[in-house]
């Protein structure tokens, strides 16, 4: 039922160009473009022959279509199912959810099936109704292109007011909690949500330039000792990497991660314990170095 | 033999998953190391993700050859690549003009019986060269699968069964973030993005950390337990060619290991187990499966005894303790046990160190996190021995210089082959 051709490209596909027919602007070429925009790599070797071709029976040769109405097709049970567990999720007034049609659908899951057992525990407060509100207005100025300002408390409890042009709101689902990546006047912010105190729209209009996340890398030497490949390679599969192997059992990995994180991926790096040896940079093999040496001065001093 | 022409589309989604996976996650392999079909069919599979995910793929070569491998930075996109794969069900032409002309037809107020649909149907495809009609059954499955899938409403008038295309009453435009968050961090996010194919413009201001989006593909095989779940049935599966027949409970996620887990209970012997979906396969549902309270709380139990996804409820609890070191200005250390910590409890003992404490099924899946505190812990105890001595023999073979003797055992070095991460 999930995977069908109702949802699937080509349907699509051809739905938008039936559209675009009816509307009597189709040409050969924006057929063709369609295609190349909203299919895959190589549907231009079938749907053009399935509908100009006539094997679908869709559209005749000269491009009209037997169709008096655009072709619509409506939320399926799946969909609503999915929506409908939606309702259930703590996160959901965050968005201000619209019930009308769901109301006698059976949820596809419920909260109570799902366990996310290594999430932090101390995620944001998603029934806080300043946070709410202060989501609400990040929404909308994400959607209309506003400057926001913004006071947040900062780890010395000093609550500096900003103005920021926001560009994402990024979620972690291991910390279950929103930041507010913006850019500011010199710098890139990153705000949690939790620690705002205000936020409303700026009177500065001008939007300003994000600068890109400093980005570092970093090489390990892994060794596959107890399925310990897999579980690396899976670990790390979110990130930009490159895994070549140079033995039976040796592989070397090469990391890409914003440099804002360092300290966490010395620990996740750390937690894999001796498979792995962190070869380059110098630096952040160092930084592995100096807490064992700090761990082993400790274990010697007991 | 009959060779069949190369479609980018296909039959069974389950035929590809084992090629994105090894293409997305260990991206080292060449293709003499794909030795699960032929050669031909590796050519087939990499040539079709290569369709599907043209943008993300990379190549390398080295002295054995070319590979192909998969490269996604999870942080910088708004939507998870792998769903494309979600969108390549094979067709037939049948499928594709009935979908159509289906869709439209019953579009009318009243509905339409099968002559009046057959007829109807006559009259647009007889416009074509092409003018066999699918017949009769052919058009009633059709129609029963849409009616199932929610597209078609069957209807009494009168005595006559009619069909009617589906009240629309969802407005989803208004769901346009609520579903692009959630199409990511929400199970069977895969129907999200269904459901953004449909509206006018996607919401594209969700950015996700941390993200593994390989749990993608075992969409078909979640949404199957999801089901099973609601309705307490029994299920058969296959994992690592062993056939499992389990109750199954719940679904257990990962946020730092990429990984997803059943967690079910064998109707037999009462015994709780944890079972990795990507592994699961043919699932057969059952019969329904009364449980009562006594069952209920000892799942509780069970679970607040759980560090992780291993571990039964026929083993015995292990206690551990681990005291750690933090300086009066280093509170977000014990912040981390706080918030880091699955079970058990934190409890400050002087001004400068803090002791964890937890009793827990299987204790040598905490090695993982215990590691992350090296270079604060102090004390480490714990009943099962051996994670006492996988931690040192570990921190041993880390530096090179060790053996370090161990503070809470007398019994100086493990000597056994010890790393379990």
């Amino acid at each position: 039922m999930l995977f069908h051709e109702i949802y699937g490209s080509y349907f699509r596909t051809v739905s938008l160009i039936l559209k675009e027919a009816l509307s009597g602007n189709l040409t050969g070429r924006e057929l063709n473009r369609l295609v190349q925009e909203q299919a895959f790599g190589e549907s231009f070797m079938t749907i053009p022959d399935g509908l100009k071709g006539e094997k679908w029976r869709l559209m005749h040769k000269d491009l009209s279509v037997p169709f008096s109405e655009e072709p619509s097709m409506p939320v399926t049970l799946l969909e609503k199912r999915w929506l409908k567990s939606l309702l259930l999720d703590e996160r959901i007034q965050l968005f201000q959810p619209d019930m009308t049609g769901l109301e006698d659908i059976r949820p596809l899951f419920t909260p109570d099936m799902v366990v996310y057992y290594d999430r932090y525990t101390d995620g944001d407060d998603y029934q806080d109704t300043e946070y709410i509100e202060h989501f609400r207005t990040i929404l909308q100025a994400l959607r209309e292109k506003r400057n926001l300002f913004v006071s947040f408390e900062t780890g010395h409890n000093s609550k500096p007011g900003i103005v920021v042009t926001p560009y994402y709101l990024e979620y972690s689902e291991k910390d279950n909690r929103f930041r507010l990546i913006a850019a500011g006047k010199r710098r890139r912010w990153a705000i949690n949500l939790s620690r705002i105190r205000e936020c409303a729209f700026a009177y500065y209009d001008q939007p300003m330039k994000m600068k890109e996340a400093v980005t570092d890398y970093v090489t390990f030497e892994l060794e596959d000792r107890r399925n310990a490949l897999e579980r690396v390679l899976l670990h790390f599969s979110h990130l930009e990497k490159e895994t070549k192997r140079m033995d039976d059992k040796k592989y070397r990995v090469t990391l890409k991660y914003d440099r804002q994180d360092e300290t966490e991926m010395v620990i996740r790096i750390l937690s894999f314990g001796p498979v792995i040896r962190v070869t380059e940079p110098e630096r952040f093999a160092s930084l592995i170095k100096e807490r064992i040496e700090r761990q082993k001065e400790l274990f010697a001093t007991v | 033999m009959i060779f069949l022409a190369y479609s980018e589309l296909i039959k069974n989604f389950n035929r590809i998953r084992t090629y994105l996976r090894s293409f997305y996650v260990y991206g080292f392999q060449h293709r003499s190391e794909f030795t699960q079909k032929s050669a031909r069919s590796y050519d087939n599979e990499r040539r079709r993700v290569e369709s599907w995910l043209g943008d993300y793929m990379s190549f390398g070569q080295d002295k054995e050859g070319r590979r192909v491998f998969l490269s996604v930075d999870s942080r910088a996109v708004p939507e998870n690549p792998l769903y494309r794969a979600f969108r390549t069900k094979s067709f037939t032409d049948t499928d594709i003009t009935l979908h159509f002309h289906l869709m439209d037809i019953l579009k009318a107020d009243d509905g339409f019986s099968i002559n009046e649909i057959m007829d109807e149907l006559t009259d647009r495809l007889s416009e074509f060269e092409k003018d066999d009609l699918p017949d009769e059954s052919t058009v009633r499955n059709k129609l029963k699968e849409y009616v199932s899938l929610g597209l078609v409403e069957k209807k009494k008038r009168g005595r006559e069964t009619v069909y009617i295309h589906s009240e629309d009453n969802v407005d989803l435009s208004v769901w346009d973030a609520a579903t692009a968050f959630y199409s990511e961090a929400s199970p069977l996010g895969v129907i999200g993005s269904f459901i953004q194919d449909r509206l006018p413009e996607r919401f594209t201001y969700f950015r996700f950390k941390h993200h593994y989006i390989l749990n993608a593909l075992d969409s078909e095989i979640l949404y199957e337990l999801f089901e099973a779940i609601g309705e307490q049935r029994l299920i058969t599966f296959t994992a690592h060619k062993q056939k499992i027949h389990v109750l199954p409970l719940k679904i257990y996620i990962g946020t730092q290991t990429g990984r997803q887990y059943l967690l079910g209970m064998s109707p037999g012997s009462g015994r709780f187990s944890f079972y990795r979906v990507d592994l699961i396969d043919s699932i057969k549902t059952g019969k329904i499966y009364e449980t009562d309270d006594d069952m209920k709380n000892q799942l509780n139990d069970f679970c607040s005894h759980l560090w992780g996804v291993t571990g039964n409820n026929s083993m015995h609890l292990e206690h551990i303790e681990m005291t750690i070191y933090a300086g009066p200005e280093e509170n977000f250390i014990p912040g981390r046990l706080m918030r880091e910590k699955r079970c058990g409890t934190v409890e400050q003992i002087d001004e400068t160190h803090w002791r964890f404490t937890a009793d827990v099924y299987n204790a040598i899946e905490m090695l993982p996190w215990l590691r992350t505190f090296i270079g604060r812990i102090t004390d480490l105890r714990c009943t099962d021995k051996l994670v006492i001595s996988r931690f040192f023999d570990d921190l041993d073979k880390c530096t090179g210089d060790g053996p370090y003797a161990c503070p809470a055992l007398d019994e100086g070095k493990y000597t056994g082959d010890g790393c379990l991460c």
